[in-house]
């Protein structure tokens, strides 16, 4: 239980090891992430940033050691664990739009999880919450004149922003990202993470794996990973050229108790 | 994240398995016994089958009683005739029409109606004999004791099988199709009052009382003879399917043979056969069998002009062209 | 009161209408469903719910008596034989037709295109007429003979493989054949190197569903009596023999499940594109052991064919037709509209309950903790039953009729449909994108029918609907098998003019179903072309 005084987490790692073919993918890991906290993850490839998020948004079990969201652990009824997943919303490097419908039906397909069937099979005949749908566009700078386009008529930029748009309109409490900002260029990418760091306020928490040390300057702590240990939690402030190298770098470790 | 999520194939054993099963498949035909005669329903070809007889029947009853019959009486006709005779099974009515006319069938049992198509195809060929029950057969109509129908006085009375789901035999069965329809037509009615629009056909007299006793159909129309050996039998639960109307009666089955069996096998081999047939005897043991196989006392000759009314009637119908 | 002039509302949806999602238009087909479910009650008589019962519980008896095993082995080794050498025959056939018929191949060698527009027409009648037309007709004239079967199998799939073998052909890039041209190499050098090996993974993926197609045909003409496991099905099926009739069809099954699982593993083994979308091409591989498969292959088929005793030669023996005298006005005076319309009826019912079926059933079973082997299940059981024997299953508790044919059609084309369904849909859960949207929704908390509904059925929607605008021309030619079933269109007036050998008749049916199929395929090519252009 967390000490009283302190709300709930939104996302409790204890102890996870995931393990792998060669070593353990993940090895022991623990964070906490609290409402309204922005944290960037580091770590070179291979690291184990994309299990720890495919941890923490449900996809991967852990062998050994415990995943709570808002406290809970995975809930055993379907119900349950489906309302429980509604609450974490994750944005997905290739994005997983659903190319064959307009933009309002993939907004809309975030609300699934609410949903019953008429209002999903409506969904497919006409369009539906045009008022919400627009609201999250502008939230994402997007023209709410794109709803009823084609997902493939949009840009890459447009794309980009519909994933986050669609991401709030699901209005989870735990948002999570996996290198998001990958094969971007510099200009995009700094304006979605701005754009992602300004939607990840209380109650939100937001997590998010990154590859550039250089864009954690918005975050509220910076995670980092090596070879499946979680070797840092700090600041932003705090992470300088010679931590990139030792992070990064081919040579031995500095931290301690990483295996040989 | 993607490679998390990726299934792990299981190539090798993939590969040993897709192979062996695949060989296994392609070598199963080729490892089967050549062409096992009598199982195999495939006509061997005409070549090569000058000295054999080649013997046939419509398969108007069960396959089982059929492979009981005949194979008795193609030995009783091979050792009082001295050539080969072989029993041919055939899939259906009009298979065995076609298999007359191409000639792969030497002497076949047929039905009056499919006896006159098959005389039609192949002009010439030889009405050989009928059994003693054959110049007057009946056909019964036969109800489920469940669709309320009840024995009828005259055939007017077949109007009552209107809008009732009703099935025939095979669609060229002269005992089981073509006579009971022509009662039917008399009676006024046609196959589209039927239930459904359309008539059963059940491809056999002993289908056609299974199928009206399991109440598939609620009325149908059998071949008498079929009817009595299989209550006999026990097969069928009078509790269950009654006879409802006996037509009159009508010329039905005979032997018919190729009119060139005498340059094949022979001066008089037509002759031959004909008394082959028709000195089949009760106080012969063996062929004591056949006869009560066959439901006869004894063969007797058939006069070819009685099955002109058959005709006129297949005409009537359109069975006959 | 005074009048109130309503300002748009913020929010209501400025675009009024929008045709129904991708998805959705999967499902659409289904919705006959509805009217169905409105006649089945007047259909349903009932009286035989017992035999169905009895029918049902033989499966887990089958009979085990040797004598019977011998002779439903013997008569599946006889199908599978038929099913092999109809098959490898259309293939060979089928190379040359699909060489001949292509316009790059014409244009290459003569510098016209015309003579392959020319042979594809031509090829196109072949095509049009059902195996099992094909079998009957040739049963009149060469006599019932296992080379019969064969053939039947052999001239229709032939027409097909040479239609899709000339589609791939010229759905080939150009520009090697061109380079080799203009490096000076001969015109048919250049076009075995530029072209054959382009080739072969799009055709021999055909090929080998074209086996499995073959394998359910043969059963098929058995069933007509043209040889093989068929016969006995109908036979017992006939005499109410359920026992003796599990046991045929538990050794079909047996067997269509190894040869739809060992093609498989070929297909992935040799890197061939999946059935649908046949113009994708996939990277082929391990050319060498394909072609000594195929080497292989050659004695096989001279041994089921000696096994068999096919004899060529005597299909060289023709008789003529049973004599008749043409009469033509009564032929003339048949009910034509009518039967045409319950044919194309009949088609489009069993076809929208095949193409929408499927989805639907997955949608609603797969989630099931057993449904994704239940609906497999059910699947195979469809492709291996003959659609006459589940017409004559149906008449124990339907009474006859269109809706009865239509049934029986749709679930045999419902286990072909459903399989690929299936297939493809498991093809998108593999690969770098594992998953996808749909995976994305579930992570979102979607229940899993709308995760599938959304997020597979979406990518899946034209191809799976430009296939079933394919199978909705197959089931067009498939509704002969179902004449059975009284008042069923052609195909019933066809099968009694057989019997009566009316051949004047027979021949007006055979054109006119020509006619109807040639319409049909081009209807359906366009509705394939115009699914899959978007």
């Amino acid at each position: 239980m967390p000490p009283s005084g302190l709300p709930t987490p939104l996302l409790e790692l204890r102890e996870v090891t995931v393990p792998g073919r060669a070593a353990d993918r993940l090895a022991g890991v623990s964070l906490q992430l609290r409402s309204g906290e922005r944290v960037a993850l580091l770590g070179a490839s291979g690291a184990g940033k994309s299990t720890l998020l495919a941890v923490a948004n449900g996809l991967v079990a852990p062998a050994s050691g415990a995943v709570l969201w808002e406290g809970a652990p995975p809930a055993r009824s379907r119900r349950l664990r489906q309302r429980q997943r509604a609450r974490i919303g994750t944005l997905w490097q290739d994005l997983r739009l659903i190319e064959e419908l307009t933009v309002q039906q993939n907004l809309n397909a975030a609300r699934l999880a609410e949903w019953g069937w008429p209002k999903a099979l409506l969904n497919l005949l006409q369009p539906l919450d045009t008022a919400a749908n627009s609201a999250v566009l502008r939230e994402v700078d997007l023209d709410p004149a794109l709803l009823p386009q084609s997902v493939t008529a949009l840009s890459g930029g447009q794309r980009q922003r519909l994933a986050i748009a669609r991401l709030l309109r699901q209005q989870p409490t735990l948002l999570l990202a996996d290198e998001p900002l990958a094969h971007l260029d510099p200009r995009l990418a700094a304006e979605l993470l701005a754009l992602l760091l300004r939607q990840a306020t209380a109650p939100r928490a937001l997590l998010l794996s990154l590859h550039r040390p250089d864009l954690v300057g918005g975050f509220d702590r910076v995670l980092a990973l090596r070879a499946g240990r979680l070797v840092l939690d700090t600041p932003p402030a705090a992470v300088d050229p010679a931590l990139i190298q030792a992070l990064y770098g081919a040579g031995p470790s500095p931290w301690p108790d990483e295996p040989r | 994240m993607s490679s998390l999520f990726r299934r792990p194939l299981l190539r090798l054993r993939e590969r040993s398995t897709a192979v062996l099963a695949g060989l296994a498949l392609a070598l199963f035909p080729a490892v089967l016994p050549p062409s096992q005669p009598g199982a195999a329903p495939l006509i061997p070809g005409a070549e090569a089958q000058q000295k054999l007889l080649r013997i046939s029947a419509i398969p108007d009853q069960k396959p089982e009683t059929l492979n009981r019959l005949y194979p008795l009486l193609a030995n009783e006709l091979s050792r009082s005739l001295g050539v080969p005779v072989k029993y041919v099974p055939v899939t259906d009515y009009t298979a065995a029409v076609s298999a007359f006319r191409r000639g792969d069938l030497d002497l076949v049992w047929f039905g009056a109606l499919t006896g006159v198509q098959a005389r039609l195809q192949k002009p010439g060929a030889k009405v050989i004999a009928q059994r003693d029950i054959d110049g007057s057969f009946h056909s019964l109509f036969i109800a489920n004791t469940v669709s309320g129908l009840k024995p009828i006085r005259n055939q007017k009375g077949l109007s009552e099988l209107k809008g009732k789901r009703f099935t025939f035999g095979s669609e060229s069965s002269t005992s089981g199709r073509l006579m009971p329809q022509y009662f039917l037509g008399q009676a006024g009615v046609t196959l589209q009052d039927f239930a459904g629009g359309a008539p059963g056909f059940s491809s056999s007299h002993d289908a056609t009382i299974a199928l009206v006793q399991s109440g598939a159909y609620q009325a149908g129309v059998v071949n008498e003879e079929v009817w009595q050996s299989s209550l006999l039998s026990g097969k069928t639960d009078p509790r269950k399917v009654i006879v409802i109307w006996r037509t009159p009666g009508y010329p039905n089955y005979h032997w018919l043979a190729q009119p060139d069996l005498d340059q094949r096998f022979g001066k008089g081999f037509t002759a031959k056969l004909q008394g082959s047939f028709l000195n089949l005897r009760a106080n012969n043991p063996k062929q004591a069998d056949i006869l009560e196989l066959f439901g006869a006392k004894r063969f007797i000759p058939a006069p070819v002009a009685q099955y002109d009314a058959i005709e006129k009637v297949g005409r009537e119908i359109g069975k006959i062209r | 009161m005074t009048p109130v002039v309503t300002a748009p509302r913020p929010g209501h949806c400025p675009w009024p209408f929008q045709p129904p999602a991708a998805p959705l238009l999967m499902l659409l087909p289904a919705l006959v469903l509805l009217p169905l479910a409105a006649l089945l009650p007047g259909l349903v008589h009932g009286g035989g719910w017992e035999l169905i019962g009895q029918f049902a519980a033989a499966a887990l008896t089958p009979s085990l008596d040797p004598v019977l095993l011998g002779a439903a082995f013997t008569g599946l080794g006889v199908t599978v034989g038929i099913a092999l050498l109809g098959w490898a025959l259309s293939l060979a056939l089928g190379l040359v037709g699909g060489v001949l018929s292509s316009r790059t191949i014409w244009r290459t060698l003569l510098a016209e295109a015309w003579p392959a527009e020319l042979i594809r027409r031509f090829l196109a009648v072949p095509r049009s007429i059902h195996e099992l037309l094909w079998g009957l007709l040739f049963l009149q004239l060469v006599g019932l003979q296992p080379a019969v079967a064969v053939l039947a199998i052999a001239i229709p799939y032939a027409a097909l493989v040479a239609r899709v073998v000339g589609d791939l052909l010229d759905a080939l890039p150009t520009a090697p054949l061109d380079a080799l041209r203009n490096a000076g190499a001969g015109a048919p050098g250049a076009l075995l190197t530029a072209l054959g090996p382009a080739l072969l993974p799009g055709a021999f993926s055909y090929g080998g569903y074209r086996l499995e197609c073959a394998l359910r045909s043969a059963t098929l003409l058995g069933v007509f009596g043209l040889g093989g496991l068929g016969t006995e099905l109908r036979l017992t099926l006939q005499s109410l023999q359920f026992h003796e009739l599990w046991t045929g069809l538990w050794l079909l099954l047996a067997v269509m499940l190894l040869l739809e699982g060992s093609l498989r593993l070929l297909r992935r083994r040799w890197g061939m594109p999946g059935r649908f979308g046949l113009d994708a091409r996939g990277v082929g591989r391990s050319g060498r052991e394909l072609l000594l498969a195929l080497l292989a292959l050659l004695p096989v088929l001279v041994l089921v064919a000696r096994a068999l005793g096919v004899n060529p030669a005597s299909l060289l023996v023709w008789q003529a037709l049973p004599p008749f005298l043409p009469n033509w006005p009564v032929v003339l005076a048949l009910p034509w509209g009518s039967m045409v319309g319950t044919t194309v009826l009949l088609t489009l019912l069993a076809a929208a309950l095949a193409v929408g079926g499927a989805p639907l059933l997955l949608l609603f079973v797969a989630p099931w903790p057993w449904g994704r082997l239940l609906l497999q299940g059910l699947w195979a059981l469809g492709r291996l039953w003959p659609p006459p024997l589940t017409a004559l299953l149906l008449l124990f508790v339907l009474k006859p009729g269109l809706v009865t044919a239509a049934l029986a059609l749709a679930f045999h084309n419902l286990g072909v449909l459903g399989r690929l369904l299936l297939e493809a849909a498991d093809s998108a859960a593999e690969g770098p994108a594992a998953g996808g949207a749909e995976l994305a929704l579930r992570c979102a908390g979607c229940g899993p029918r709308l995760a599938l509904l959304y997020g597979r059925f979406s990518g899946l929607a034209r191809s799976y609907l430009a296939y079933g605008a394919y199978r909705a021309d197959v089931i067009l030619r498939e509704t002969v098998v179902v004449g059975l079933v009284g008042a069923a269109g052609l195909g019933t007036l066809l099968l009694e003019a057989l019997s009566s050998f009316a051949v004047d008749q027979l021949l007006a049916l055979v054109a006119v179903y020509a006619a109807l199929t040639l319409v049909g395929e081009d209807l359906s090519d366009r509705a394939r072309r115009r699914l899959l252009a978007s």
